[in-house]
């Protein structure tokens, strides 16, 4: 008996620092364990993501009316392959998502490396770039709608101010000159974010790399061009691949500055989504839901064709 | 059978305990209103609610003043969920909400002889009407009278130009570094397309300007042409202001009667709303030289005396809303003679609701007096371009002819060819 008491007693101790172990490394965790902590974030992530994207893609297939629904199939596929609108909205966010973060990073790159080079008041700068990342899209709107205004916005007044009157334009109201001008507003906001990302790389570059090309005579540019960007290129990529995604989705800047006008000119996808389900005159969520299917589809390929073509197996040793 | 007197006591006691509970519960009803910075038509709105609450105890509201975008989207999310307010602001341009079977059908709660004729059928659907027509509005043509005397400009007696003599006026203006045309659709989907639809309505008459905005007349059509290369003309000639894009209809007031200024300022008669603020909240200076001068006569016009009339903001009832008791007591209040007369006193606007001309009193008689003038001999025309096109005929209205066309950006021809395209029926 007493033997078999010892042995109880060893094996409840095994059983205890099993369930310990389990509980300390996940791996080890037994599957109700694993679903206790998982489930909070399965529900709200299945609740407030996955079912929106299945019903977004479901509702897709029908016409909906109010409280009617009715299944018509790939209508609103076929649909929107001759919708002139859509394709106006896919080719601006392509530019959108293309060109713009070109500007984005580039813009960042170069303040970082004033920062880097020491410009003078080099600590105010840096809160100076960086407080626009601070700012929501309403207030960066509304003050860019001030900068471009045609009568008394600052940018046109400056060109007036040099003799440049023919140059000031309205910015916001020429279709030739609105997308452009939404991406500049664009960039000015996130340059601050890429900043001080690039800052942090820059920081973290090996000294002795540096000083290696400083001892070889390198000057800025050749130093810039064959050392630190390339050093700097995974961090560059993906603030590129960041900067992609969020221009494929880009709203908020471009409803408030101008709605998607003048002619369509600064249309994206996701305001046209927004038009065709809230400003239309119609409950109808299918046709938005079709447009929405396709971009997110668009959004995951574009994202895996990127991430093969701009990464790189090589491994930068040093 | 004592104890199951008892229980059966017992009950009812409770029964009727909990039945005068709830009768003396107050039932909170939800109320959205258009007009946040309009303080005339948010003060009116406010003493109907006020008014409604001393008189009927068991019933509150629960009022927010929302601006009318924000509303139109907040209420589509909101009926489709079946979560919106128990009466919400509207204006008969919405009608996917009738369609949808979202609003509930006002004629068992207000008393519809209080309604004018004339406004019900914007609210009508299969014999029944949906909405409390508060608001309603003429297209007017505002003008500063000194400013248009200034550029050498004499306003006839019948206070309607010509099309040449409007043109005369827009280079006048021009000239002398004056912006003929305030205006701008910056917020708005609807005011660039003011001067051409106006024209094209006394140009085609009643019926052919149906027929345009229901598709069934092309915009190629040689008066409508003759009309858009008309504005054309006024446009090329720097009739609005270069900030036309970006310039909000709250700023196209400030525009017009504070800086820079304007000759003209084409605004549906809704213009009191803001312009009779007072001017430190954005209003008219005092001593402004309001005049209101008619549409130009167009050459070989069909109808020089037509004019757009229709219902602006109007509140409906939610055909799920769990409180309809208290919300068509709410509309019903609203909805009186009485009320009719104080929106005419107060906000200086014309109302769907009845009302009683002798009893308005107004500190803004002389406005209404030239208002009155100006509408005595019109010939009316219900409804604007977008309480018409729908859809992507909608859109290409906004973004064509309320945007890209006044601010010249394309020709006649273009501008036609997209609103056939996707308006004419075929």
């Amino acid at each position: 008996m007493p033997e078999a008491m010892a042995l109880n007693v060893k094996t409840s101790d095994r059983e205890a620092s099993t369930s310990a172990r389990s509980l300390a490394d996940p791996r080890r965790a037994s599957r109700v364990v694993l679903a206790i902590f998982l489930a909070p974030a399965l529900l709200v992530y299945c609740g407030l993501t996955a079912y929106p994207a299945f019903r977004t893609i479901f509702d897709s297939f029908f016409t909906i009316e109010g409280v009617e629904a009715s299944f018509v199939g790939l209508a609103n596929y076929r649909e929107l392959v001759a919708d002139e609108t859509f394709w106006i909205a896919v080719r601006n966010t392509l530019i959108w998502s293309f060109v713009a973060p070109v500007l984005d990073v580039a813009t960042g790159l170069l303040l970082a490396l004033a920062l880097y080079a020491g410009v003078p008041f080099a600590r105010f700068l840096r809160v100076a770039w960086f407080t626009p990342v601070l700012l929501s899209y309403v207030v960066v709107a509304i003050l860019w709608m001030w900068i471009f205004n045609y009568d008394w916005g600052v940018l046109n007044v400056m060109l007036r101010a040099v003799g440049l009157d023919s140059l000031a334009a309205s910015w916001l109201g020429d279709p030739n000159l609105a997308l452009a001008s939404v991406i500049v507003t664009h960039a000015w906001k996130w340059a601050g974010f890429n900043m001080v990302v690039c800052l942090a790389a820059i920081h973290s570059l090996p000294r002795e790399v540096l000083e290696a090309s400083e001892l070889d005579n390198c000057g800025w540019g050749e130093k810039l061009r064959y050392i630190i960007v390339p050093m700097l290129r995974p961090t560059l990529l993906s603030l590129y691949i960041l900067a992609f995604i969020g221009k494929m989705k880009i709203f908020d800047l471009v409803w408030i500055m101008t709605q998607g006008g003048p002619l369509w000119a600064t249309e994206t996808v996701s305001t046209y989504v927004y038009k065709r389900a809230f400003n239309w005159n119609t409950f109808d969520l299918g046709y938005p839901s079709a447009i929405a299917t396709v971009w997110f589809l668009v959004v995951c390929a574009s994202v895996v064709i990127l991430n093969r073509l701009l990464g790189t197996k090589e491994r930068l040793e040093y | 059978m004592g104890l199951r007197a008892i229980g059966l006591a017992v009950l009812t006691a409770a029964s009727l305990s909990s039945a005068g509970f709830a009768l003396a519960q107050e039932k909170q009803i939800t109320m959205w209103s258009n007009w946040p910075d309009e303080p005339a038509k948010k003060d009116w709105v406010s003493a109907r609610v006020k008014e409604f609450e001393a008189n009927n105890k068991q019933c509150s509201v629960k009022l927010s003043f929302i601006p009318k975008a924000d509303i139109y989207t907040q209420a589509k999310s909101a009926v489709r969920t079946g979560q919106a307010p128990d009466i919400f602001y509207m204006e008969p341009d919405q009608p996917e909400f009738l369609a949808g079977g979202f609003l509930e059908p006002l004629d068992s709660y207000v008393d519809l002889a209080n309604l004018e004729d004339w406004a019900k059928p914007a609210w009508s659907s299969k014999g029944k009407v949906y909405g409390v027509p508060v608001e309603a509005y003429t297209v007017e043509l505002y003008y500063n009278k000194d400013l248009v005397k200034k550029v050498g400009v004499d306003v006839p007696a019948s206070f309607q130009l010509t099309q040449a003599q409007f043109l005369d006026l827009v280079k006048k203006g021009a000239a002398a570094g004056i912006t003929p045309v305030s205006q701008g659709v910056g917020d708005r989907p609807f005011p660039g397309g003011q001067l051409l639809f106006e024209s094209l309505l006394r140009k085609l008459g009643s019926d052919d300007y149906a027929k345009l905005l229901n598709g069934e007349l092309s915009f190629k059509d040689p008066r409508v042409v003759e009309v858009m290369n008309w504005v054309k003309q006024l446009v090329d000639a720097g009739a609005y202001p270069k900030s036309f894009a970006t310039l909000k209809l709250g700023e196209s007031h400030f525009y017009f009667y504070n800086t820079p200024g304007a000759l003209t300022f084409p605004d549906p008669s809704w213009f009191t709303g803001r312009a009779f603020a007072e001017p430190e909240k954005g209003g008219m200076p005092a001593n402004f030289p309001l005049g209101i001068m008619k549409f130009p006569a167009m050459d070989k016009g069909d109808c020089p005396q037509c004019k757009t009339l229709a219902i602006g903001g109007s509140f409906v009832m939610f055909s799920k809303s769990k409180n309809k008791d208290c919300a068509g007591a709410m509309l019903k209040s609203m909805a009186t003679p009485e009320n009719g007369t104080k929106w005419i006193g107060e906000v200086s606007l014309q109302s769907g609701l009845k009302s009683d001309q002798d009893k308005i009193v107004s500190p803004r008689k002389d406005y209404f007096a030239e208002l009155n003038a100006r509408n005595k001999d019109a010939k009316y025309f219900f409804g604007t371009p977008l309480l018409y096109y729908r859809a992507k005929c909608a859109d290409t209205y906004v973004q064509v002819m309320n945007n890209a066309f006044p601010a010249g950006l394309l020709s006649v021809q273009e501008a036609a060819e997209k609103m056939d395209g996707a308006c004419l029926k075929k």
